[in-house]
């Protein structure tokens, strides 16, 4: 197995490993230390905090365990920061050392904020429920022009209703008359012949071709007559109103 | 097993072991090189893409492709109701049942006005405003046995739920949260810690509007007068006699109502709330004044 120590590593796990023997020459440092300040009591007080503080906590979360904020100077970039510096102010109160007046937005800020307000909220709320109300106006009229538009339909159902039935009665009748005759031709040509013939032969179809003609001729000839009478019937009348005249 | 036995039989062990030789040794580390060079970045190698096919190339198939298959996203029929799901509103619900629960555990104060941020205290209903909920929806399930005389606050609240409340005699506030202030309310203490002044609380969105002036959902903007006359046509519909505000011994409570632009109860936007110094700092730069009075 190929391993490789950094010095750095071997270092720290020799210590760790000669822990007992690095704390009693410390000790033996830290005697020295006392012997050169024996009158300031409060700095020996200090040292025997020092020595009680067994935690192994760096000095930062030492802090950060007793409520203190953990840094006294910035050490990274962010705890220059506008953000930073607030929550140290939040969560450590005035012993933060933090002023609080950053707590409140600056005047950059507030223009910002009032520039995205304009943005994001382009209307006030009267001006929504203005506008909220016209569109249930609107919505409203349009249901009420098609309601009437539906009524006034309706009203005129019955007589659409009659004039279609009468329609489609007339219609029937027209073809009921043009079977009829059609029939009344057939039976016709039969009783010519003497004998059921066949519609589609030849014979038969040269004989309903005269009788239509016929009965065409005689239309016709019915036609002149009646004009004919016509015509008689206004000249009398003519010839009345002048004898009268 | 003695420690003599331990050492004896090591020993033994050692000795029946090969000498150290030249034979039996590793090398020392880097001794030997690899005598290819591999080209590029490692080696030569395929940088974890895998051999061969779409993974090798890296040209990935688009989302949603199942290689000639009738894609999952589309073997659905296309249902139009759902059309913008994603961006509406929503109300997780909390039933008046749970309400009447948590009043009869003590989880909730009710000489206090309620709010979302007293619901969410109790621990018995949490919501998160990044998946868009915008509050508590109070519904009327257990509105028959709902016992408790109210001032609360909610989101949103069908007529049955307000009809429930008011006629214990309580009083309900439909109130419209922008997410931001939503987030305070949620966790008031985080926020507090953050060292930050209470912001402003925004204006509803131009489709919630409607629903939050209006007397009969009994909104947070809607015409005092108008939710007292709604007040008196709901007790009618629904069939019990309507409390008379002015004449309760906790009137005071039941009035206490928040400013649209208010948060918290009894803290105005603007102040900066210290837990750690329990005190509360106050503006007094007139530019500032205005901006959150505004």
């Amino acid at each position: 197995m190929n391993l490789y120590f950094r010095p750095k590593l071997l270092q720290s796990r020799l210590t760790s490993v000669f822990r007992s023997a690095t704390t009693v020459s410390e000790v033996v440092q830290n005697e020295q230390v006392d012997i050169d300040d024996t009158e300031n009591s409060l700095a020996r007080e200090a040292e025997i905090e020092k020595k009680r503080n067994i935690s192994r906590l760096s000095a930062a979360h030492y802090n950060v365990i007793n409520g203190r904020r953990p840094y006294k100077e910035p050490m990274a970039l962010p705890h220059l920061t506008v953000k930073y510096n607030r929550k140290m102010y939040g969560k450590y109160g005035a012993a933060s050392g933090v002023n609080p007046n950053i707590c409140w937005p600056s005047k950059l800020d507030i223009e910002e904020k009032q520039e995205y307000e304009a943005v994001a909220y382009p209307f006030t709320i009267k001006e929504m429920m203005t506008m909220v109300a016209e569109k249930r106006e609107q919505e409203r009229l349009k249901t009420q022009q098609r309601d009437n538009e539906i009524a006034a339909k309706f009203a005129k159902l019955g007589q659409w209703k009659k004039e279609l039935k009468e329609k489609i009665a007339k219609k029937e009748a027209e073809v009921e008359a043009a079977k009829l005759k059609k029939e009344r031709l057939i039976e016709e040509v039969r009783r010519h012949f003497g004998f059921t013939l066949d519609p589609r032969d030849e014979r038969f179809q040269e004989m309903l071709a005269k009788r239509e003609k016929e009965q065409k001729k005689r239309e016709k000839q019915a036609r002149l007559e009646a004009r004919e009478k016509l015509m008689i019937a206004k000249l009398q009348q003519k010839k009345v109103e002048g004898v009268s005249e | 097993m003695g420690s003599r036995q331990i050492t004896e039989k090591a020993l033994t062990m050692l000795r029946s072991l090969p000498r150290v030789s030249l034979g039996n040794i590793r090398d020392n580390p880097g001794y030997k090189k690899n005598p290819k060079r591999g080209r590029g970045q490692h080696g030569g190698d395929k940088h974890g893409a895998g051999n061969k096919g779409s993974g090798q190339r890296q040209n990935y198939m688009r989302l949603g492709y199942e290689t000639g298959n009738n894609p999952f996203y589309l073997r659905m029929p296309h249902e139009h109701y759902y059309k913008g799901h994603h961006l509406r509103r929503q109300y997780p619900p909390f039933s008046l049942h749970e309400l009447q629960l948590i009043i009869d555990k003590d989880r909730l104060d009710i000489s206090k006005p309620i709010d979302i941020a007293s619901i969410v205290k109790s621990g018995m209903y949490n919501f998160t405003p990044d998946e868009k909920h915008f509050g508590i929806n109070l519904t009327d399930v257990g509105a028959d046995c709902f016992a408790a005389k109210i001032n609360i606050e909610v989101q949103w609240a069908s007529e049955q739920v307000i009809a429930a409340i008011e006629k214990m005699g309580g009083v309900i506030t439909t109130a419209y949260y922008d997410p931001h202030s939503l987030y305070l309310l949620r966790d008031p203490k985080k926020f507090f810690e953050s060292g930050q002044s209470i912001p402003r609380r925004m204006i509803p969105p131009p489709d919630a509007i409607e629903y939050y002036t209006s007397a009969k959902s009994r909104g947070y903007l809607a015409d005092p007068e108008e939710i007292s006359k709604d007040r008196l046509r709901l007790a009618q519909k629904y069939g019990y006699e309507l409390h008379v505000l002015e004449d309760d011994p906790n009137y005071e409570m039941l009035c206490e109502r928040k400013d649209p632009r208010q948060i918290f109860y009894g803290l105005e936007p603007g102040w900066v709330i210290n837990l750690k110094d329990q005190c509360i700092l106050k503006p007094k730069d007139s530019e500032l004044q205005r901006f959150f009075a505004s």
